[in-house]
This record gives structure tokens, C-alpha cells and sequence, in this order.
């Protein structure tokens, strides 16, 4: 692995969907994340959108990741686009977790968060340090 | 009856008045969840969650279910919008995609279609949902005629909320037990269900009794004299058993003599393998543990567990494997009586160990919890809530019982933590990658392998 000096320079914010209770893989997430070198601030469960917009517009985060495993992520998510249009959340969106209620729902669902402004959708929490890396250093270069 | 619980306005006023409320559960020849319960039948009885946010779609979910897995009772498992009191999101979800809630919105649908639920099927309806204030769920419930009702102040807050102070939901919950007690003296006695699995992930089986025994102490002081008292399946034959006949004996010790207390065995609630045969060895494996352990209810899950919310198909298969698992036929199996009484005697010791202080701290049993959370001598793993510590790490050892890696700031005592660590030690790795393996216990397991490498490690 090379160097990830650079994985530690820019806060993250880290949080589940506003409706989702789901700690666990939350926690898990966010010690992987630390023990990796990032530096995300972990706002927990049922985190409604604005909060994840404030914490990032106060941290100047290089980028927002929301966990939802309870298949309502199209609903808590629909709040994205306001907020870009308000400017109130700039920096990239990754979502990660069961993106509807069961495994039919999951392309239309996927398609869905994308049409309201997620950046990135993952499935699962392997997939996050690469995707984090090239946010973190396109985001390193164009400062 | 009205003067004993606070609804929000609104839901209030679309309610019908207490006195038909109560007058139509007194009236009704159907069987009560407790009745069922009561009866016993020489097994477990067997429940199916299940929850789906159109009310069409769950009268034809139940019905199904009724038909193809006869099961003894049937759950309406209700949506995260209604169990975080977002009601106007659900109403608003069940008008335009109601096929993409994660359960049956009761409260937005109202209580004329809840008769509808409890008309259209043979047995008493339970709602399992997780909210921290489950107040006006609850009065549409019994509006509803349903006669069972899951959840209390400390297991439906602290897993399943961010930021409810304990103090709230603990005052939410003894008005439910408030009602509750009141209808037992007009002669309807309700299934109240205390929520052992807090999280569901990794839960050492003195936490979880410690915490539902706290909650039944709490019901008990407002006047509920019967209630049933769930633990989660670990996946450790002798551990399960060990914890379903201490619920018994702690609820014998601490709680009124007259009350009754009903175990419920949640079968296995982590990360289920996606292998068809396998996931249902594991369902199989659920209601054997069920059986063995004596538990009055077992709460059933699915082959499907691993791929999302299950289809009726799936869900009614689940109760036929739980109630195989269930037969006479399988009364030869004996497990090591002293390996299970040796983890009784701990789980026992590790409970009052837990309690006790609590209930010596002035001034009220309820004050008394909240300051043993906010100073960590009462906590729970990967705490969904702000207002809990979550200091507590749990891992297996090598047979897979659940065991405390760190107890955080829990009083527990040193001989039981000596042993604890004594039965951990022989594990090395990073600690994240060990609660990884621990809660993909089951699905990371190779269906048809021997052993799993940790047991041999």
C-alpha cells in the first residue's frame, strides 16, 4: 500500500439515513475507517440529511457517507437535491448499505439515489476506502 | 383509562373513546396472544415476523401466512418512519409507494383497518416495532383489538433511536404499562413483550436479561402481572438453554411471586448465511433451541433472512422448519446438563451483579437507570443511542458463546471476568477483524464444513 499521508487531511462525515437505527456496521465502519487513516466524524443513526449538510459545511468535509440497510434510503435521501440547489451540501455523496427493502427493488433504487444527486453508491463497506481515495485526492488536487 | 397515557393530539381525536376500546377487547371470543401463550401445547409457540406497508398487500400477507404456516400467532411489524413517531412521512409513503415500506404503518392506516388485520386471521396479532415512545401506536393497537404489544423503555430506546433521553421513553413505557395494568383489571390480560435482543448483534445473555428484567421491574411497579421476557439465539446450544432457564430463575428471585413471566426465544437475529440449505439449518436449528430450552414462544425468521424483507412463501416456511424442529421425534437429543448448568449459575450471578445496584440507587427505579447509563455501569455493544456508553465489547469464544472482550464500566464481578477472559485468550488478531468474523459467524461459515476455523484455531 502507498502512502495515505493524505487520507488524514480532510475531515469525512459518516452517519445513517434519518429513518435507520442500525448501529452496528456504523461503528464497524467507522473504526475501519479510522484504523485506515481517514478522519471521519461519525454522526450515528437516524441522521436526517440537514445534519449531514451542517457537520460537512462545518467541518469542510471532502465528502459526506450514508449508510442505509433498512430499504428506505430513496425516501430519506429526498431532501439531496434542495440542498444542492441551496448550496447547503457541496461536496461528493457516497451512500452505502441494501438500497431498497429487498434484492428486486435494488436497480430501481440504485438508479433512483443517483437521479437525486448521490455520487457514488456501494454495497458494501469494502468498496469505501478506494472510492474515498480518489474523492480525497481529486478534492487534494483542486484545492 | 384515557387519564393514564398522554397521545398526541391529533391521533387522539381520531381514536375511538376508551370505554368501546376496552369494551370490545372484554367482548371479543377471540383467542388473547396470553391465551395462546396459556394453553401452551407441549411445544414452543411459533410466530413469524411480518410487515408490509399497504394494507392490502398485509391483509393478503397475513392470510397467507395463516393458511400456509399455521402459525400460532402473527406479527404486524410496523415501518422506521411510525417507529420514530415520523408520522406524516409514513402516511405519505403508504399513499404513494407504500411497496417500499419496511413495515405496516398502523398508525397512518388507522385503527378501522387494524380490526380489518385482526379480522382476516385465526390467531392473535402481536406489533413488534422499536419505538422509544410507542404510546399512540399503542392505543391504536388496542383500538385495533390487538392484544399484544412489544417493547419497553430501555430495548426499544437505546438500540433504536440517536437522541431520546432514557428518562423519556422509560415515562412513555410505564404509561403503556399503566394501561396495560388497567385493562388486566377489567379482565383483559395483554402480551407484553420486553425486547431482550437490543441489538441483535453479539448480546452476552446477562446483558440481555438485566436489561429486560430492569423493564419488567419497571412494569411490575405500575401494576403488570404478566409478561414475556425475549432473549436472542447466540448460535451456543448450551448458552441459549442456559439463558431461557434464567430468565426464569432471575424473574423468580426479583419479580412479584405473582407474577407470570412467558420466555421467548428470538431465533438467531445476526448476519444470516445467503445459502439456501444452510440458512435453513439455521431457522431448523432456532426452534430446537427453542424446544430444548422450554421457551413458551419463538419468534421464527426465514431462508430469505440474508436477501432482505421474505416473501409469504419463504416466511411460512420458516414455521414449518421451526415446528420440525419442534417434533417428539427429536426428544432424544440431550445436551451436557452440566455445561449448561455451570452457564446458568454465571449468567445468574453476572445479572445480579448488573442489577442489584441499580435497584439500590434512590430515587426511583426509573432515576436509577438512567443515572447507571449515563455513568456506564448499565450499557449495551454498538449502542444505537447517544445515551448509552457503548463501552461493552462482546466477542465468541472458541465453542461461540458470546463473551465480554471489555466490559466497560459494567460492575460485573472479577471472577466472572477472569473467566471471561480466560475462555477469550486464546484468540489474536485486531479486535475489529474479530467482531467481524464473530457477527458473520454463520455466513462466512462454508455451508457444509466441519468446523468453523475458529473453534479450531
Amino acid at each position: 500500500m502507498g502512502d495515505t499521508a493524505f487520507r488524514s487531511r480532510r475531515r469525512l462525515v459518516l452517519g445513517v439515513a434519518a429513518s435507520d437505527a442500525h448501529a452496528v456496521a456504523n461503528r464497524l465502519i467507522h473504526l475501519m475507517l479510522v484504523q485506515q487513516g481517514f478522519r471521519p466524524h461519525n454522526l450515528g443513526v437516524c441522521t436526517p440529511l440537514a445534519e449531514f449538510a451542517d457537520a460537512a459545511a462545518d467541518l469542510d468535509a471532502a465528502a459526506v457517507i450514508v449508510g442505509s440497510v433498512n430499504g428506505h434510503a430513496v425516501e430519506d435521501l429526498r431532501g439531496l437535491p434542495d440542498l444542492r440547489r441551496m448550496g447547503r451540501l457541496r461536496c461528493p455523496v457516497v451512500f452505502g448499505g441494501r438500497p431498497s427493502i429487498d434484492a428486486a427493488g435494488h436497480p430501481a433504487a440504485r438508479a433512483r439515489l443517483r437521479d437525486l444527486g448521490v455520487d457514488h453508491v456501494l454495497d458494501r463497506p469494502e468498496e469505501l476506502p478506494a472510492v474515498l481515495d480518489s474523492i480525497l485526492s481529486a478534492a487534494l488536487t483542486h484545492a | 383509562m384515557r387519564e393514564l397515557i398522554d397521545l398526541d393530539r391529533a391521533q387522539r381525536r381520531r381514536l375511538p373513546d376508551w370505554s368501546e376500546i376496552v369494551d370490545r377487547l372484554r367482548s371479543s371470543t377471540r383467542d388473547t396472544a396470553v391465551a395462546v401463550l396459556r394453553r401452551g401445547g407441549g411445544r414452543p409457540a411459533l410466530q413469524p415476523r411480518c410487515g408490509v406497508g399497504g394494507h392490502p398487500e398485509m391483509l393478503a400477507l397475513l392470510r397467507a401466512l395463516d393458511r400456509a404456516g399455521a402459525p400460532d400467532l402473527l406479527s404486524v411489524t410496523i415501518d422506521s418512519h411510525t417507529r420514530l413517531r415520523h408520522f406524516a412521512t409514513a402516511d405519505r409513503a403508504r399513499r404513494e409507494n407504500p411497496g417500499q415500506l419496511n413495515g405496516y404503518p398502523l398508525v397512518a392506516h388507522g385503527w378501522e383497518r387494524g380490526r380489518a388485520l385482526v379480522d382476516a386471521v385465526g390467531v392473535p396479532l402481536q406489533v413488534r416495532h422499536g419505538s422509544p415512545d410507542g404510546r399512540d401506536l399503542f392505543a391504536v393497537s388496542l383500538a385495533a383489538g390487538i392484544t399484544s404489544f412489544e417493547g419497553g423503555g430501555i430495548g426499544y430506546n437505546i438500540p433504536y433511536a440517536k437522541d431520546v433521553p432514557l428518562a423519556e421513553s422509560l415515562r412513555a413505557w410505564q404509561q403503556v404499562d399503566a394501561v396495560t395494568a388497567a385493562l388486566a383489571g377489567h379482565g383483559v390480560v395483554l402480551e407484553r413483550e420486553l425486547f431482550g435482543s437490543l441489538t441483535a448483534v453479539l448480546v452476552p445473555p446477562s446483558l440481555s436479561l438485566a436489561m429486560t428484567l430492569l423493564e419488567a421491574l419497571l412494569a411490575a411497579e405500575q401494576g403488570v402481572r404478566c409478561v414475556s421476557v425475549s432473549y436472542p439465539q447466540s448460535g451456543e446450544v448450551h448458552q441459549d438453554v442456559a439463558a431461557l432457564r434464567a430468565i426464569r430463575s432471575v424473574a423468580a428471585r426479583y419479580l412479584p411471586a405473582d407474577m407470570t413471566v412467558f420466555t421467548v426465544l428470538h431465533e438467531f437475529m445476526g448476519v444470516f448465511p445467503a445459502d439456501r440449505g444452510w440458512a435453513e439449518a439455521l431457522v431448523h436449528y432456532g426452534g430446537l433451541v427453542g424446544r430444548i430450552g422450554a421457551a413458551d414462544k419463538v419468534i421464527t425468521k426465514t431462508r430469505q433472512e440474508a436477501h432482505g424483507i421474505p416473501t409469504a412463501a419463504a416466511n411460512a416456511e420458516g414455521l414449518r422448519l421451526a415446528r420440525a424442529a419442534c417434533s417428539p421425534l427429536l426428544d432424544f437429543i440431550r445436551l451436557n446438563e452440566d455445561r449448561v448448568t455451570e452457564e446458568q449459575a454465571w449468567i445468574e450471578t453476572e445479572v445480579a451483579a448488573l442489577v442489584e445496584p441499580v435497584l439500590n440507587r434512590a430515587p426511583t427505579l426509573a432515576a436509577g437507570i438512567c443515572a447507571a447509563f449515563a455513568d456506564g455501569t448499565l450499557d449495551i455493544p454498538f449502542s444505537a443511542s447517544v445515551h448509552a456508553h457503548a463501552a461493552v465489547v462482546p466477542l465468541r469464544d472458541p465453542t461461540g458463546a458470546v463473551r465480554y472482550h471489555s466490559p466497560g464500566a459494567l460492575p460485573l464481578p472479577r471472577a466472572a471476568l477472569d473467566r471471561q477472559r480466560g475462555l477469550l485468550n486464546q484468540r489474536t488478531g485486531r479486535i475489529t477483524e474479530k467482531i467481524l468474523a464473530d457477527i458473520n459467524y454463520f455466513a462466512a461459515r462454508e455451508p457444509w464444513a466441519a468446523e468453523p476455523e475458529e473453534a479450531t484455531a
